[in-house]
């Protein structure tokens, strides 16, 4: 009985440690993601930024916190926001949001199912997420087909803004696939983890695609460093 | 071609000592506790005792006490000093008392200092017995004084004052205070040194002028460490606070 308690215990705070733009919208955290979005926006001054992909250079970087978070101060601005799972590899996205992912983005890919069955409402209001589904043999392949093309454009019709969580740049091919599809990329870097050789060689690699690097977000970086942050959360 | 200069400001290098502070102070630490233990634990303590000697002519009646005699005198320490420590002097030494040591093994052990134009010099003996050491400095004076007759022909040696045995000595080496201190000096300069080579290999990007200056793109935002138990106090602060205010208002 204890056990159970504590496990369901650890999923509360892990889900809350990873949404805390929508758990905690007065938190600094919170804050710090509005600035990206206000960022973000202030980058679309000469052209709408409807598709927005999310990386960064390696592994275990934040993105999927970030992507999360993102999309949910978008759709805290009452903006019909679509998140999707492009990370067709090690998706985390209904673990986030505790969906199902039985049918999701490669189920949409294969023909296997519709877009309104697979994107499903989440308890943000105005965001709507497609997870992953089930995980294929041949990501790369599929992100890039034409079916993703096409869902892209149908989506963007229903949607203000589609925001894609993606893999790492270094790793696999995927991220430059999906940045080709997209109209702007965030690349997110850990503080004390990225390294500088891996994070040109990602900017280069994205640098080289048809969408346009909008910037980068510096994540986990210590608060004692950044105190000028803390003026909101803690009055 | 123009060249750049790197500037490093007083407020970084600071930031890197305050970063890696606890190193510093581990390093410093283990140094100190190192130097305390091997002083006080593992170094066996020396104990040195000194006999005084006196060069001087035999007073003579009909001679009368010159300068050019005193001249004699100072010169002849220089080869006493040699003397004292050659094996015709401590092999007797060692045999008299008996020592399981080689004239070598005593020579190591015996030092001679004389005083700059002073007729008197000493020797002094370190040991790890505080009474062996007292006992072979004035053995040593005394087969000196002894042999030196023989030796040189002269009786101008006089023990001047021997080497006695307080009742509570005190070891003249290791000396934990100064090696704790010298200790944590090392420690610190090698804790300060490794701190800075950590920060110099340390490739990562750390701040926003990290990536305006490497990558040449621009900051969207920072995202500071989640700490959950911080957030989770906030939110429970409000609900905290209005249960006190309801129980003020029904009181």
């Amino acid at each position: 009985m204890n056990l159970r308690r504590k496990k369901k215990l650890n999923t509360t705070n892990s889900k809350f440690r990873s949404l805390i733009t929508h758990f905690d919208k007065k938190s600094p955290i919170s804050e710090q993601y509005r600035t990206i979005r206000t960022n973000i926006e202030f980058s679309a001054v000469d052209k709408s930024y409807k598709t927005i992909v999310v990386t960064s250079s390696g592994p275990g970087e934040g993105k999927s916190t970030t992507t999360a978070n993102l999309a949910v101060v978008f759709a805290q601005q009452n903006k019909k926001v679509l998140l999707i799972d492009g990370d067709l590899r090690k998706p985390t996205v209904h673990y986030t949001f505790q969906l199902d992912n039985t049918i999701g983005l490669t189920n949409i890919l294969t023909g296997q199912s519709t877009c309104d069955a697979a994107v499903k409402s989440s308890e943000v209001e105005h965001l709507s997420v497609l997870t992953c589904g089930p995980i294929p043999p041949n990501p790369a392949e599929m992100l890039g087909s034409d079916a993703m093309k096409k869902l892209l454009e149908h989506v963007a019709e229903q949607f203000d803004i589609i925001i894609i969580d993606s893999p790492p740049v270094l790793a696999v091919t995927d991220a430059q696939i999906l940045a080709n599809l997209t109209d702007g990329i965030v690349l997110v870097t850990k503080s004390g983890q990225t390294e500088y050789d891996m994070a040109i060689r990602a900017t280069e690699l994205l640098k080289n695609s048809r969408a346009k690097l909008l910037g980068a977000v510096l994540n986990h970086k210590d608060q004692k460093q950044s105190n000028y942050y803390y003026y909101y959360g803690n009055k | 071609m123009k060249e750049t200069m790197e500037e490093i400001s007083l407020i970084e290098i600071f930031q890197t000592l305050k970063k890696r502070i606890w190193l510093i102070i581990s390093i410093t630490s283990v140094a100190a506790i190192a130097s305390a233990i091997i002083s006080f634990f593992v170094l066996t303590p020396i104990y040195q005792s000194s006999t005084q000697i006196l060069v001087n002519q035999a007073k003579n009646e009909q001679m009368p006490y010159n300068v050019g005699n005193i001249q004699t005198d100072l010169q002849l320490i220089n080869t006493y000093n040699v003397i004292i420590k050659s094996p015709a002097i401590l092999e007797k030494v060692a045999n008299e008392m008996e020592l399981d040591r080689t004239a070598e093994a005593l020579n190591n052990q015996i030092q001679v200092a004389s005083e700059k134009n002073s007729q008197v010099f000493s020797i002094t003996v370190q040991d790890p017995d505080p009474v062996l050491a007292a006992e072979i400095a004035n053995k040593t004076a005394t087969v000196f004084q002894r042999e030196i007759k023989h030796i040189m022909n002269v009786d101008n040696v006089s023990i001047l004052a021997k080497a006695v045995i307080s009742d509570n000595p005190s070891p003249i080496k290791p000396q934990p205070v100064l090696n704790i201190a010298i200790a944590i000096v090392v420690g610190l300069m090698a804790g300060v040194g490794i701190a800075f080579l950590l920060e110099y290999l340390d490739n990562t990007i750390k701040s926003e002028q990290d990536i305006t200056k490497i990558l040449d793109i621009p900051v969207l935002g920072i995202i500071t460490v989640i700490n959950l138990d911080a957030e989770e106090n906030k939110r429970q602060q409000p609900a905290f606070a209005a249960k006190i205010g309801s129980e003020k208002v029904e009181s």
